[in-house]
């Protein structure tokens, strides 16, 4: 090995810090990485680094080059054992970590360094296909930092205390670069949706609401302390307890479960309003479900583009939702829906098959004792008021006959056990209903000005069509007595995140500090998205329309940019030429002098003086020696002599610009005399 | 060769060069360092084997360049008094009278330094620094020009005590004369004895034309990316890690006025790049210890390293 190191030019020998650094940069940009990789993946790397590690502390560990073909093998194998592929995000990424990490064992020349911290830069750029959250772009923004000074200190060689001297040059260099990247941002063509998720690695769905509802369901969702999504109104928002945020309205009953309108079966109309007042404009920025369904504030009436507002005003988009998605809308909190057709009223009066006699007899006592619909709802909230009705978290399972059992033998459960149960009852006595899931409520957020609605705001309730004021909303759950809501389960499943119905105590100076930093944190992360991630093609072209060249949408764009990029790079261009220190005219004089000769294969080695350069070239072409020596003369003196005089400048300057040197062509005579001799 | 006009001076210097390549043969560049070490006012140190031609360089550039002429062959029992003179009570006048030692010459040369103790040693070298001796409170000033030729043996040698860096860095050249090439040996064996050769000699320059000349280096042009150039070499061998430590300022001073002299040399009044690569061997190596643990460095080898690290602006 130290044979090999002398073999090397002087200057390409890399200094022992460098190497150490390069590694430790490398080691922490691969720690995010590792929560995305297999941990097969992760093994094999951080057992490669260790061994580097313990290469730059004791020389003879470095693994020789038989070994380090059987590890390359080793990893590429596990590569494959662990993701069965080498390509796609996280078998790509994979490898290219694994490959990364094997180079560093093989660093030898500066070169080498070089490589491989270029390399790094797209171990960067490939962890944002994972994760694009402000905090991890400032942590890899600080790695792509240590690259260019780590580039910056191979390439000059920076001498004792190299950090603090690259850092200026880094910086400078940084900001030369930061015009390149606003403009890259603002106008690289946008395709409409992400490169990394036309088609490979839909395996990271977000737990979120689901399509259909049984008892529990939503009770697991409540566990789930994510993100549904972010409002944030236009005026004063409204109480908490009017926030309704509908999503999916279930029409189907079976033994067991809720779930929406099949197709075919029954097909609602348009949505129809015939009174609406309170008009509400907000905004919502939703996580990525993964599903089509969206969520409103009860009722939307107007939505806005790429979605659908079914018949029973559910808004849908056209496509899964899987990146986060921002969209504008308005809702009535008082209205009026229209009386719907027969059909559609015949089918939200569908009865599940396992309806007890128990459960008829009750309606039957309702229906004798009131006159008119609503006061039969009522009845039936008063129900679940009176009895011993008990909201919690951790309802007793329940078997074959869930609705019944509920209703007359557990009497616990959760809003899905009350909507649920709540329908059917009403269903038995003629009155048109359906379950709609959604969320209730949300916290506000003071700091952003806007409200966070977490998965544990999960709610169902009851939609009961009465005569004269078509579809009515009615929340079976908020009618258990207060007393007997068991919020013990509750804070025990789920700590910090308890959401404010089951809130008990956050009156503690701590509790609240935590809690207001949580809301700041979440209005960093909000303004990032909404500034940075969601700028989209529909920014894109709007920036176009506002140009006037809407028509040509991506070439304009296109264009824009190639235009915006010269201008930049021609700027910063501008400025390094200008600098003070611009080189003297001799000395660019001879570096072209030096170039031309380079190009027929007669290189100056940078520590060769220019007379040692004109003797070999002398040596190798005669023919040059006149006319090079010549230059080397004036060059000498209008370099290294006291005053050089300008008529010396010029006739250097012209007698380079007239030197233009041939490659040597071997002529017959010459082959003929050369196998004479041979 | 880019010539601006030389000084009268050089011309001199040309014929000089010239008869002592006749005497010592095929040692031109050799001839040309200790020179140009005389005209930097540096002192020069000859290390090599007996027999190679030390002494009769050192002769014969005494003969040439008119200088008196001194030597002092070091043994492993002279005293400082011996190198420096001693004070002898006269009995006819009553009163102490000093009897200058041999380092009052112009040109002194110290036969195998390396033979005598340290003490010895430091008497010649002190006197070598400050260009003056002191002896009984009286300092006595040394003529001038005062170039000190040291001799040593290759300090593996039986019966030697080396030199220590300290005082190596006070010789401003170390050379080396090595064999001669097998043509020159030749000559050398069929011609006449090179003693008588060089006794037959006389001289081609006076003391105040070498005076002029050495006033002459001082004023060659050093243009600025060349004090970079130099500034580089001395850079690289403190951040290179085959060196104990790095070159001191005083050997880049050192270093930068040798090239200078070898310039004028050269009939040039401003300094190339040339000039510093062709001095610099034995301007740089004998200041610098290897860091390998038995402290040598191999002189081509660590030559080459420097030029090459070093990019030329």
């Amino acid at each position: 090995m130290m044979a090999k190191q002398h073999l090397l030019p002087i200057d390409e020998q890399p200094e022992r810090y460098q190497t150490l650094a390069l590694v430790m940069t490398v080691s922490t940009a691969y720690l995010p990485l590792a929560r995305y990789l297999n941990w097969r993946v992760t093994a094999f790397v951080a057992l490669v680094l260790l061994l580097r590690f313990a290469a730059v502390r004791w020389p003879a560990a470095a693994p020789g080059r038989w070994l380090l073909l059987t590890l390359t093998f080793v990893g590429v194998a596990n590569c494959l054992l662990a993701n069965h592929t080498l390509i796609g995000k996280v078998g790509g990424t994979s490898l290219l970590a694994t490959m990364l990490a094997l180079k560093l064992l093989e660093l030898r020349a500066r070169r080498d360094h070089r490589i491989s911290a270029i390399a790094l830069c797209f171990v960067v750029v490939v962890q944002f296909l994972f994760d694009q959250s402000m905090g991890l772009t400032l942590y890899l923004g600080g790695i792509a930092f240590m690259i260019v000074a780590l580039l910056v200190d191979l390439n000059g060689g920076m001498g004792s205390n190299p950090i603090r001297r690259a850092m200026p040059v880094v910086l400078r260099i940084s900001l030369q670069a930061l015009p390149l990247t606003v403009v890259l941002f603002a106008l690289f063509p946008r395709l409409t949706s992400p490169l990394w998720s036309l088609g490979f690695d839909q395996d990271r769905a977000t737990m979120g609401m689901s399509e259909s509802m049984e008892p529990g369901s939503i009770s697991e969702l409540v566990i789930n302390g994510d993100l549904a999504f972010r409002a944030r109104f236009d005026q004063r928002p409204p109480r908490s307890d009017q926030l309704y945020w509908r999503g999916l309205v279930l029409w189907e009953v079976d033994n067991r479960k809720w779930s929406p309108g099949r197709a075919g079966q029954y097909q609602p109309a348009d949505p129809e309003l015939t009174q609406a007042a309170e008009r509400i404009d907000y905004e919502i920025v939703l996580e990525p479900s993964q599903q089509r369904w969206m969520f409103s504030l009860d009722l939307p009436i107007e939505h806005p583009p790429n979605t659908v507002l079914s018949g029973d005003f559910q808004l849908l988009s056209d496509r899964p939702i899987t990146t986060a998605k921002r969209y504008r809308l308005t809702s009535a909190l008082d209205f009026r829906t229209a009386v719907p057709v027969e059909a559609e009223q015949r089918y939200a009066l569908r009865l599940p098959a396992n309806t007890s006699a128990r459960m008829h007899a009750i309606v039957k006592e309702w229906q004798l004792e009131t006159d008119s619909d609503w006061a039969l709802v009522q009845k039936g909230l008063d129900f679940f008021n009176r009895e011993e009705f008990h909201y919690t978290l951790l309802p007793p399972k329940l078997g074959a006959n869930p609705w019944d059992e509920f209703l007359f033998e557990t009497r616990s459960g959760f809003c899905e056990h009350y909507a649920g149960s709540f329908a059917v009852l009403m269903r038995i006595a003629g009155l048109p209903s359906r379950v709609v899931l959604g969320y209730l409520g949300g916290e506000p957020n003071r700091i952003g000005g806007y409200h966070l609605i977490w998965q544990s705001d999960a709610h169902a309730w009851v939609e009961v069509l009465i005569a004269g004021r078509g579809w009515v909303r009615v929340d079976p759950t908020s009618a258990v007595a207060p007393s007997r809501v068991d919020n013990r389960g509750a804070s025990r499943l789920l700590g910090a995140y308890t959401p404010a119905r089951f809130h008990i105590d956050s009156s503690g100076v701590l509790s609240i500090a935590i809690r207001q930093l949580r809301l700041l944190a979440d209005s960093i992360d909000a303004a990032w998205q909404r500034s940075i991630l969601d700028y989209s093609a529909a920014e894109q072209t709007r920036l176009l329309d506002r140009l006037g060249l809407a028509d040509y949408g991506e070439f304009a764009l296109a264009g824009i940019m190639v235009t915006a990029v010269t201008v930049v790079m021609g700027l910063i261009l501008v400025g390094l030429i200008r600098q003070p220190d611009a080189i003297d005219p001799a000395t660019h004089c001879f570096a072209l002098l030096c170039r031309r000769l380079a190009a027929v294969g007669l290189v100056r080695h940078a520590h060769e003086g220019p007379l040692d350069f004109a003797a070999r070239v002398a040596v190798a072409r005669p023919d040059f020696a006149p006319r090079v020596n010549a230059i080397t003369d004036l060059y000498i003196r209008g370099r290294y002599m006291p005053n050089p005089t300008a008529a010396d400048i010029q006739s250097l300057s012209r007698l380079v610009k007239a030197f233009v040197p041939t490659k040597q062509r071997r002529s017959f005579s010459d082959t003929k005399r050369r196998k004479y001799f041979a | 060769m880019p010539q601006s006009t030389p000084h009268p001076q050089v011309k001199l210097i040309e014929t000089l060069l010239d008869t002592a390549g006749t005497i010592i043969l095929g040692k031109e560049h050799e001839i040309r360092l200790a020179v140009t070490c005389l005209l930097a006012r540096g002192h020069l140190l000859i290390e090599d084997l007996p027999g190679v031609g030390k002494t009769t360089l050192a002769h014969l550039l005494a003969r040439l360049l008119g200088l008196q002429y001194s030597r002092i062959q070091f043994t492993s029992d002279l005293l400082p008094a011996d190198v420096v003179g001693v004070s002898v009570f006269e009995r006819g006048t009553e009163c102490f009278r000093f009897h200058p030692g041999p380092v009052f010459a112009q040109l002194v040369l110290a036969d195998e330094i390396n033979r005598a103790t340290p003490k010895a040693q430091s008497a010649l070298l002190e006197a070598m620094e400050e260009r003056q001796v002191t002896v009984d409170g009286e300092t006595r000033p040394l003529p001038a020009p005062f170039f000190v030729i040291a001799t040593q043996n290759p300090s593996y040698q039986v019966g030697t005590f080396p030199l220590p860096e300290s005082q190596l860095d006070r010789f401003l050249m170390r050379i080396r004369l090595g064999y001669p090439a097998t043509a020159q040996e030749k000559e050398l064996l069929a011609g006449e004895d090179r003693r008588a050769m060089v006794l037959q000699q006389s001289a081609v320059l006076s003391a105040t034309e070498i005076a002029t000349l050495q006033t002459a280096v001082g004023h060659v042009h050093v243009a600025a990316p060349l004090i970079d150039y130099c500034h580089g070499i001395l850079a690289f061998s403190r951040r290179c890690e085959r060196f104990v430590h790095g070159l001191s300022p005083r050997a880049g001073v050192g270093l930068l006025r040798a090239a200078k002299a070898w310039a004028l040399l050269d009939g040039r009044h401003f300094l190339i790049p040339e000039d510093i690569q062709a001095v610099l061997p034995a301007c740089v190596i004998h200041r610098l210890i290897g860091n390998d643990g038995t402290g040598r460095l191999d002189h081509d080898e660590v030559s080459t390293l420097i030029l090459t690290a070093v990019a030329v602006p």
